[in-house]
């Protein structure tokens, strides 16, 4: 088991740092094959009025003039050991794991890439509870009563949910209940802001309940198909044989082997929200990791893009493990393969 | 939306009298009792360039919000106009622009100085008394090394990248790579700046320059301590010499301003500056449809960019009566224009672009950036209200506000191109204005068969890598630029030296005349900087605007105008032909 | 996804009155015939993959129906829009018989024009971006899970890190890096291709994981057993034996594919990653919309309607042909 742990665990960190590499070379290398220098790249950092000697300084000093591998290999040590920042009139010590200085504020990524994560917690949790418990639920509820008109109603509007992107059903909810209606604060809150827990929940409301309708509407999908393949099972008739009551067989049985899969997508799927629900916070003006990853971007910033991409590699990769650790300890023919 | 390059523009003398003509159409007035200025009834434009609920009443915390970041709240290292009018509040430069309405809000006058600066040796040597009695935060005298310092420190544009290169360009022998971090005795320009005794300061031009009371103004020159500088670190903690001190600093979330006990008002007697909120927030990276609602929400006081409210925003503003009676039409010293690259052809030929000039659209330029209120229809360079501005209109742009088809062909026929040509237009990606003037150029231009092609770039490197930088600009075919400038301040030097001068043109990139090359421009510009004489100077960038009206080198389209938006919240919010927004050194919070 | 697809090879049905009265030969029915005849009996789906059909004539006839209607995606009507507040003039976003959807604001461009131009942008790099993570994951699919051993692993590995990228950043960051002429493409034909190798070179390995699966489990067959038996050499076998038995589930999983694909795209657009203007697109269309909606709101409607539609029907289609070739999940 220990060493199965070790092997996924060395593993990740691989993964991870594959995933920097990417994405270092797209920031270096694209710009590269269409003919820019390391000047040119440099140029986006400093002032309007900046001259040719001033923008070779700051490529010198922003490292774009070492070859990549040395760059990454700054970034990496970083990372692992700690670095050092000249800011002119002393040098600054950033501790590890130090995700570099952003190259226009001239500021360490770290404290607020970190200080974002809340945010995108708060969104990512707070959905994946309610789609989770209804998306499950309409799903248990539909298989039962396969075939009946309630089946039919709750399986169109999951067809429906599953067909919405959630930026549409998102500007859609906000133009009825925070514009039309008055019902929530228009204007980007930051939900942490709030003291009361109350209203931490009521400013997620809405993001919330729309974002886990998209979900909800696929679980109930996964969750119907999933019950109907189980209850096809011998086992199942075996249980029905045995005379136990529908709702033993269906929650204890059927439920059980269903619910497998289910939970496994579960957490890939919160990995890759907390990355950064970037549709969401954007359509919502959340300030979590998502919105942070766009002001990243434009800006063309690589430290914070980098900051970013790991963190959300991050999350995926944690969660891909999670899933894979549970089913070792469910399964054990997993560890052994 | 982004504005990231907001300068600062003021205005002489008739500036006031136009922006309230041009202001003009829309009724001043709520509907109700006309006539008479009620100063503190809500009404349309009742803060253009007058006092709109005059106030001395202090108190209040006054909420800002800025869509992106700050450029720098250090002082000798910032360039965005909002940070100039803001940073009044926590630093005294030299000079300053006074804090008044309109018109009187565009004159420079003495802040840390005593006097305006004298100019000797035929304008290559100013000098300048500091008034005694000004104090740091700490407690400590402000004296003029701490001037000195503080321009030397801004000289290093290594570690401080972002702050104009006025000092730079200026100073008489300032070595190359300049750092006061290598030369802390300061010994490497000694030849630019002497300081004779504590309350003396003394600079050494290299060459002539009659209007350096307007580089002191900038806030480089604001002291800053040198055994309190921090070199990047500086701008977490600027140490401040005005009425505000700094309590947090986060470069990615924002700022808050408190009271500095050490500010004297007994030794400010000249910026106008009132200091009525007892506390300043600035909040960074705020969505700007979520500003616009947040204003007219009441939960927030002032967007700081004071370049106007969002498109979609002016259309909600307009259509409501109540809405409308908050709303502020502010004239700017900003020109938005399209600039043909001469290196492109066929528009190295005169003929060729007076065809452009013809048979462009300029009722559809004017819709693009929203109609009237967005700004006044351009016939030459130079706004209205840029010191010694003249209006012409040698085109007729607006006789033929939807352009004259006619006169187009003919030019198209003089540059041996009747049917018309082929040309590539770029614009700022994220700028729908932009993006709009670009369409509707391409609608416009068709009429006569030239065909454009819309080519967005992205904002950050627009002048860096795509449009300002003349290899690519060339390569690419980029013929006609869309742009926009508003001056660092608003004489002729300050708007126009650097879009028609071509000899700041950088072939590494960055610029910010994107294709302006006539000989005979640079020559009067030349002449304009040694002239001492103010009308006389100001004449000759008149001439310089009719020539390159005359050369066709751009398309002038609007000048602009912003609206903004005046919540309930704010007291004694005026603009000035200064800041070209809200001053944010008189503004206060209406009490209870 | 839903569960794995089981697939039945070569079930006949028996048809008992024609036995009894002893007329004739019982024809076995082969898989297609019987999943053929399941689907022409699922009229949610026939109506769906109806509707498909309909969008991609749309989308390839879109110069002519616009110039039937009369309008036209990327011309100005400025007059038909109010100077100073920039919104249409008329209700409901300027509906009227010329423009049948109404107008866009600032511009006064016919929303009905751009709705069915930008089908073309939807479809197309939903098409070719499905496709090009079909084959990929196909291939990849196949040799991971009939090879198995260093190859397979080697593959799955792969397949982890694709899994590991956050998809939409690396999407962004990549269209940021990249210049205006690459590969000897610009314009219009570099944002679409872009796109495509973005969104199908990333997806892979859900398709490949699945193939993989069915190919694992298809391995151990008896039919295969026999096959090498025989003496076959394995290119055979992969071509003959296993192929055949996967395109039921590549092509469920590809139809199902499309639609994501679509919401993809549609999201790229959105937050200003996707073609140019003034090309239109459904996601560039809405996001300009989410500025509009408190004095504009009927702007919102057709382009959000049209990728909700567009995904529905594949989804429809999927769903039923799905239903079809899998006689255990009704």
């Amino acid at each position: 088991m220990f060493a199965y742990l070790v092997r996924r665990v060395i593993g990740a960190v691989i993964l991870l740092f594959i995933v920097t590499a990417v994405t270092f070379s797209i920031f270096f290398l694209v710009p590269k094959l269409g003919g820019a220098t390391a000047d040119d790249l440099a140029s986006r950092y400093v002032g309007k009025s900046a001259g040719v000697e001033q923008i070779h300084n700051t490529a010198v000093k922003l490292g774009f003039t070492d070859p990549l591998y040395k760059q990454y290999g700054r970034f990496v040590k970083g990372l692992v050991v700690g670095a050092d920042y000249d800011y002119g009139a002393g040098i600054e010590r950033c501790p590890a794991p130090c995700f570099g200085y952003s190259f226009l504020t001239q500021q360490p990524v770290w404290p607020d890439l970190v200080s974002r994560i809340p945010v995108t917690a708060s969104l990512a949790g707070g959905a994946a509870f309610i789609w989770l418990i209804t998306g499950v639920g309409t799903g248990v509820i539909s298989a039962l009563r396969r075939g009946s008109v309630l089946d039919r109603s709750l399986m169109s509007v999951a067809l429906a949910g599953v067909s919405l992107p959630i930026f549409f059903t998102g500007l859609l909810s906000l133009s009825i209940f925070s514009y039309g209606l008055g019902w929530t604060q228009q204007g980007g809150v930051n939900p942490l802001d709030e003291t009361n827990p109350f209203w931490w929940a009521y400013d997620l409301l809405l993001p919330w309940v729309t974002l886990a309708f998209l979900y909800a509407a696929a679980y109930a999908r996964l969750t119907r198909a999933g019950m109907l393949e189980t209850l096809n099972e011998d086992y199942v008739r075996t249980a029905r044989a045995k005379g136990l009551t529908e709702r033993t067989v269906v929650i204890k049985h059927g439920l059980r082997s269903a619910l497998t899969p289910i939970l496994t997508i579960f957490g890939l799927d919160l990995g890759l929200l907390m990355g950064g629900a970037i549709l969401t916070e954007t359509t919502f003006s959340l300030p979590g990791i998502g919105q942070y990853a766009i002001i990243a971007l434009r800006a063309n910033d690589l430290p914070k893009v980098l900051g970013v991409t790991l963190v959300a590699a991050f999350f995926i990769v944690l969660a891909n493990l999670v899933v894979d650790l549970l089913y070792a300890v469910v399964d054990p023919r997993v560890r052994i393969s | 939306m982004r504005w990231n390059r907001i300068t600062t523009a003021t205005a002489v003398s008739a500036a006031v009298a136009l922006s309230l003509v041009a202001c003009g159409g829309p009724k001043a007035s709520s509907g109700g009792s006309g006539g008479g200025a009620d100063a503190t009834k809500a009404a349309y434009d009742a803060a253009s360039g007058k006092i709109f609920n005059p106030s001395d009443k202090k108190g209040g915390t006054l909420r800002m919000a800025i869509t992106e970041k700050w450029d720098s709240t250090d002082p000798g290292d910032t360039y965005y106009g909002l940070s100039w009018n803001l940073a009044r509040n926590y630093v005294r430069p030299l000079m300053v622009f006074k804090s008044a309405p309109g018109a009187e809000g565009g004159k420079v006058v003495p802040d840390l100085a005593e006097a305006a600066g004298v100019p000797t040796d035929d304008a290559k040597t100013w000098t300048y008394k500091i008034r005694k009695g000004v104090k740091f935060e700490d407690g400590t005298e402000v004296t003029s090394k701490d001037v000195k310092y503080a321009v030397a420190r801004s000289l290093d544009k290594n570690t401080l990248t972002q702050g104009p290169t006025y000092f730079n360009d200026f100073l008489l022998d300032v070595p190359k790579n300049y750092s006061v971090f290598k030369d802390p005795s300061m010994s490497q320009i000694a030849k630019a700046i002497e300081t004779p005794d504590p309350n003396t300061i003394v600079f050494h031009l290299n060459k002539s320059f009659a209007g350096f009371d307007y580089f002191a103004q900038l806030p480089s020159t604001a002291p800053v301590p040198q055994a309190k500088d921090t070199g990047t670190k500086y701008q977490l903690h600027p140490i401040s010499t005005g009425p505000y001190k700094f309590e947090s600093n986060d470069p990615n979330k924002g700022f808050t301003l408190v009271r500095n006990d050490q500010y004297d008002p007994s030794t400010d007697p000249e910026s106008g500056r009132k200091a009525l909120p007892d506390k300043i927030t600035v909040a960074y990276n705020v969505n700007g449809a979520d500003i616009d609602n947040r204003l007219q929400a009441g939960d927030l006081d002032v967007d700081i960019a004071g370049t106007g409210v969002l498109a979609e925003t002016q259309a909600k503003i307009l259509a409501n009566p109540d809405l409308k009676a908050h709303a502020d039409n502010v004239l700017s010293t900003r020109l938005n224009f399209t600039v043909f690259n001469t290196q492109v052809k066929p528009l190295d030929n005169l003929d060729c672009r007076k065809a452009v000039l013809y048979a462009a659209d300029h009722e559809g330029y004017q819709r693009a950036y929203g109609g009237p209120v967005g700004g006044d229809i351009a016939t030459n360079l130079m706004p209205p209200s840029v010191a010694g501005a003249q209006k012409f209109d040698d085109y007729g742009f607006e006789q033929d506000k939807n352009g004259n088809v006619d006169k187009a062909k003919q030019s198209l026929e003089a540059c041996g191109m009747p049917k018309g040509f082929s040309m590539n237009i770029a614009y700022r990606a994220d700028r729908p204005k932009e993006k709009a003037v670009a369409e509707s150029l391409q609608q416009s231009l068709s009429r006569v068969g030239i065909k454009l092609t819309p080519k967005p770039y992205p904002t950050g490197d627009y002048t860096k890598l795509y449009a300002g930088k003349p290899d690519y600009a060339k390569a690419n075919g980029l013929g006609m630029i869309v742009y926009s400038w508003g001056a660092d301040w608003p004489d002729g030097f300050g708007f126009l030296s650097q879009i028609v001068d071509s000899r700041v043109i950088r072939p590494a990139g960055g610029n910010t005349n994107l294709g302006v090359r006539i000989p005979e421009v640079d020559q009067l510009v030349d002449k304009a900087l040694s002239t001492t004489d103010e009308t006389a100077r100001n004449q000759v960038w008149v001439d310089v605007d009719k020539k390159v009206m005359e050369q066709a080198a751009v398309l002038p389209g609007i000048w602009a105008k912003g609206l903004l938006y005046r919540p309930d919240t704010l007291a004694n919010v005026f603009s000035n032909d200064g800041q070209n927004m809200y001053d944010y050194a008189g503004i206060g919070l209406a009490q209870k | 996804m839903s569960t794995p697809l089981e697939v039945e090879p070569g079930a006949s049905a028996a048809q008992p009155e024609a036995i009894l009265k002893g007329a004739g030969k019982i024809e076995g029915r082969s898989l297609w015939q019987i999943s053929w005849m399941r689907l022409k009996r699922d009229k949610i789906a026939i109506a769906g993959g109806a509707f498909v059909v309909v969008l991609i004539l749309v989308a390839v006839f879109a110069p002519l129906i616009c110039k039937l209607i009369g309008v036209t995606p990327n011309d100005f009507h400025q007059p038909l829009v109010d100077p100073s507040l920039q919104t249409p003039i008329g209700k409901l976003g300027g509906v009227s018989w010329d423009h049948p959807f109404g107008i866009e604001p600032v511009n006064g461009r016919d929303i009905f024009a751009r709705i069915v131009y930008g089908a073309r942008i939807s479809l197309l790099i939903a098409f070719l971006a499905t496709l090009l993570s079909v084959v990929i994951g196909v291939v990849m699919g196949i040799v991971a899970g009939y090879f198995g051993g260093l190859v397979d692993t080697l593959i799955s590995r792969l397949m982890d890190i694709f899994l590991a990228f956050p998809l939409l950043l690396f999407a962004l960051a990549l269209v940021g890096a990249v210049p205006e002429q690459l590969l000897g493409l610009k314009g219009d034909a570099l944002r679409v291709s872009l796109i495509v190798f973005i969104i199908g070179f990333f997806s892979w390995p859900y398709i490949g994981r699945i193939i993989r699966g069915q190919t694992l489990s298809l391995r151990e067959r008896e039919f295969v057993d026999a096959a090498r038996s025989l003496g076959a050499r394995r290119p055979y076998i992969l071509f003959t034996e296993l192929l055949p038995n996967l395109i039921a589930p590549i092509l469920v999983y590809a139809t199902l594919l499309i639609p994501t694909n679509v919401l993809f795209e549609a999201g790229l657009s959105y937050l200003g990653v996707g073609v140019r203007p003034p090309t239109a697109s459904w996601g560039d269309m809405l996001s300009t919309a989410a500025n509009w909606y408190q004095v504009d709101p009927m702007y919102l409607v057709p382009p959000g309607l049209a990728i909700f539609v567009t995904v529905l029907a594949f989804n429809l289609f999927g769903d039923g042909l799905r239903d079809a070739l899998d006689p255990r999940s009704r």
